[in-house]
């Protein structure tokens, strides 16, 4: 077996041998250490002796020795400490055998559900997901959020450390709990795969890996809960936007908006797949907030170009997130749609609306789309300062490259900040 | 044993580099580019060897904030820096056997492409071997 199909295989197998043994065991924080140290033990005897028949139930064995040899060692300390962490509840007693098969992809489930406890920062969340279920090594995680080894190490510790002793029982959350769960586990994958997709460019680049990992996860989740209306949404949303991604910048790393960008580099796959998903769930029940935006995405791609896109299906899909959604950003992308049907005026009268929301204080954004819809409007001069004003707010190069561009373009009376 | 890497910039030098004061950027997208790549390799370079420890790069100097106590209550400034002041613009913190190869390392990190910078190595304090 080549090395690639080991590491994907032991990949894959990672969160469904940690969802078994916490399921048989409890002690979440030792459990992963434990299945760390039979992953290792895999990934160096296999090549050499062969995968075993059932590499699931090899690791899952394994896992468990190594658990036992924690534990005894941490029973000592635990005495000493007298917390003694009641994971199993007396009915679990009876639980199925840890390598019962059939139980794969709702273990995966049950531990981002776990890994997403509301206890936790979604710092925590974050690294916590794509260490027990995404199977990143912590200088994997530590280098994409561009923190040292060592404090991801201590966030990741102390993450296991809440959930151990939060005595959660591994399981679903209760029906009534599930719905705000759930939402919490989207909102952490939408997070990694944002982490991964905003880098523009610089030393960063390899964060790719990270919107690859939230693609993969969220189609183990769409996998184990394929009725899912918003899963399903997320999903298409991610394929959606990662199929602009090879026309996003240019060959020297610069910045590319969606407008000018050859759309001949989009992502015809991608594009496909992600309409799919979505023409299957829109119709069944109320949209999700997921759910509309990939709209708004799929209307963008399956445009031939920005002026023959179907602004007014845009405005109107804004206008429903709007409704379920106090996001600004989210006005202001409406704000600049508005101006695609109605002319540039009636978008810089809802963006002068935003001026007031301390949310965006500080933030690029709203100068940016003020300079470009002034520009439109015919009124360089404003447009001028207001690319300036975006092009001070902003501490990334890029960017900043990009805005300065603009407002040198519309005058060279650039005055310095 | 960990040393620090230092790299000074001004604030005119981040002016040249977004493009801003209405002029052409002193450096080009290609330029960039090639700066990127070049950090990109030396990082993984670091990596591989074990003696990487931490790097960042700062935004430009006007985006500080200087906090000072007055009559017993904080004090903040809004960029206090002027224009042409050189202030620390980047680091890098590397863990590598002696003053030698950390110096070593700035050479080759001063070597790459882009506007030239002197480049200051000391030695971290508290991570000495031990007698």
């Amino acid at each position: 077996m080549p090395d690639t199909e080991l590491e994907g295989l032991l990949r894959a197998l990672a969160p469904q041998a940690l969802g078994a043994v916490v399921r048989r065991y409890g002690h979440f924080d030792l459990a992963e250490d434990a299945v760390q140290e039979a992953l290792l033990a895999a990934a160096t005897q296999w090549p050499a002796e062969g995968t075993p028949a059932n590499p699931r139930g090899w690791l899952i064995r394994v896992a468990a020795r190594k658990l036992t040899d924690l534990l005894r060692s941490e029973q000592a300390r635990r005495q000493r400490e007298d917390t003694l962490v009641q994971w199993t509840l007396p009915g679990h007693w009876l639980a199925p055998a840890a390598d019962r098969a059939a139980q794969d992809a709702d273990d995966t489930l049950i531990l981002l559900f776990l890994c997403c406890h509301p206890s936790l920062s979604a710092a925590s969340q974050i690294a916590l997901t794509l260490r027990a279920v995404g199977g990143l090594t912590t200088a994997e995680i530590a280098r994409a959020f561009l923190v040292p080894e060592a404090t991801m190490t201590r966030r990741i510790t102390r993450a296991k450390r809440t959930i151990t002793s939060s005595g959660l029982p591994f399981g679903m959350p209760a029906d009534a709990e599930r719905d705000g769960r759930l939402g919490a586990v989207l909102h952490v994958l939408y997070l990694i795969f944002n982490e991964g997709y905003a880098t523009t460019s610089g030393p960063s680049l390899r964060r790719d890996d990270l919107t690859a990992e939230a693609i993969r996860l969220t189609r183990v989740l769409h996998h184990s809960l394929p009725e899912d209306g918003e899963i399903a949404g997320l999903l298409a949303l991610m394929l959606l936007t990662d199929a602009r991604k090879p026309a996003r910048t240019g060959p020297d790393g610069s910045l590319i908006l969606m407008a000018e960008q050859d759309r001949t580099r989009w992502d015809t796959e991608l594009i496909a797949e992600g309409t799919a998903l979505l023409t299957g769930v829109l119709p069944h029940g109320p949209a999700g907030p997921y759910q509309l935006q990939a709209a708004i995405a799929a209307v963008h791609d399956e445009a031939p170009s920005s002026e023959r896109t179907d602004w007014p299906q845009i405005v109107a899909l804004y206008e429903l997130l709007l409704r379920i959604s106090d996001n600004p950003v989210i006005a202001l992308n409406h704000a600049v749609a508005v101006a695609m049907v109605r002319g540039a005026p009636a978008g810089l009268d809802l963006l002068a609306k935003l001026e007031a929301d301390e949310r965006l204080t500080g933030d690029h954004r709203l100068p940016a789309a003020r300079a470009h819809l002034l520009e439109t409007a015919g009124e360089p001069e404003r447009a001028h300062a207001a690319y300036l004003e975006a092009a001070e707010r902003t501490t990334n190069i890029p960017q900043q490259r990009y805005l300065y561009a603009q407002a040198s373009r519309l005058g060279d009376a650039g005055a310095s900040p | 044993m960990k040393y620090i890497l230092m790299i000074p910039g001004t604030q005119q030098d981040y002016n040249a580099m977004a493009g801003n004061e209405g002029e052409q950027p002193s450096l080009s997208a290609q330029d960039m580019a090639e700066i990127d790549e070049f950090l990109l390799a030396f990082n993984q370079e670091l990596e591989e060897s074990g003696e990487f420890v931490d790097a960042q790069g700062l935004a430009a100097p006007v985006h500080t904030r200087r906090v000072e106590l007055r009559e017993g209550a904080p004090v903040v400034t809004d960029g206090p820096y002027a224009e042409t002041q050189e202030i620390l613009a980047g680091y890098w913190i590397v863990d590598c056997a002696s003053f030698d190869r950390a110096t070593e390392i700035a050479a080759k990190l001063g070597s790459g492409p882009g506007p030239q910078r002197p480049i200051d190595v000391r030695p971290v304090a508290g991570s000495e071997p031990e007698l």
